[in-house]
């Protein structure tokens, strides 16, 4: 696979996930890896350049087994961003399967 | 790899970023590893899973170099930056290194000439005092000229600095948003 698209589809990722939960690091990384191949490790910078923008806010909370989470909670900004990311995703994807399917069909 | 070896070969990796960043990072990690082992994985899967722990550093120093020379105004910061995106991946090497050097180059070039056509009327007076006899005051005029000509310059290398600045900065954001070598598979 290409490694040069845009990191801006797992921030798409990321900030899809917390539009209705706040959800804590460990979660993204698992829900994220098992649908898309990607190094784990990946994911963890991306959260912090997010919260460094201001997109999340971040939160530890205790657990009633094991040790305490991060949560990561989407804030106003990062919704704003994140709607725009999805109307930009949505026309990119929908342009792409239209080529797809014209080129399929002329086959 | 074991987690001792991953969050200590991180943590050296690390060592340019302020120790309160660096210890919340290596936090972030160490909880990944403690979910994961609660989730039955053994060290070694994890680590591998996460993958290279200098590709991590790398990401984790591009984003906290750009982010400081955004808010900062000093040269040296955004050449720090610069240099973090570098790193990144050899394909940097070609795409930021040409363009950054190019523009640092300008830059330099242009304040260089600024200098000199501003200082000129000072090189007609040491020349007049080592050569009185080759004095001419139209030297002395046309310096004055050029003397006010490099304050105009120098006025423009201003803002051409400010435009450079912003531009790197931009440009650097942009390589950080490009993926490079994180997918297991290429």
């Amino acid at each position: 696979m290409n490694v040069q698209f845009k990191k801006g589809v797992l921030e798409l990722c990321v900030l899809v996930m917390l539009d209705k939960k706040d959800r804590y690091g460990y979660e993204l990384v698992q829900k994220i890896s098992s649908q898309i191949e990607i190094s784990e490790g990946s994911i963890y910078p991306i959260l912090r350049r997010l919260t460094n923008d201001e997109y999340f806010t971040t939160y530890l909370q205790e657990s009633t087994e094991g040790p305490s989470r991060k949560y990561y909670r989407l804030t106003d900004k990062g919704r704003t961003y994140l709607y725009e990311l999805i109307t930009e995703w949505n026309e990119f994807a929908s342009g792409v399967n239209q080529l797809i399917k014209e080129g399929v069909n002329n086959e | 790899m074991n987690k001792h070896i991953f969050l200590q070969q991180l943590e050296h990796e690390l060592k340019g970023i302020p120790a309160v960043e660096r210890a919340d990072v290596i936090h972030d990690y160490e909880e990944h590893f403690m979910f994961a082992i609660e989730a039955g994985k053994s060290e070694e899967e994890i680590a591998s899973a996460l993958g290279s722990p200098s590709q991590i550093a790398k990401e984790l120093l591009a984003n906290y170099h750009v982010k400081r020379a955004t808010v900062s105004t000093s040269a040296g910061s955004i050449i720090r930056a610069t240099w973090a995106v570098i790193g990144l991946s050899f394909f940097n090497l070609v795409i930021v290194l040409g363009p950054a050097v190019g523009v640092a180059g300008v830059i330099v070039a242009g304040w260089a000439s600024a200098l000199a056509l501003v200082l000129s009327p000072l090189l007609v007076i040491v020349n007049a005092v080592v050569h009185p006899s080759t004095f001419l005051l139209f030297d002395l005029f046309f310096s004055l000229a050029t003397c006010g000509l490099g304050i105009f310059l120098g006025m423009g290398m201003l803002y051409v600095s400010k435009l450079g600045k912003n531009a790197s900065i931009s440009y650097l954001k942009y390589n950080v948003s490009l993926v490079k070598g994180g997918l297991k598979h290429d």
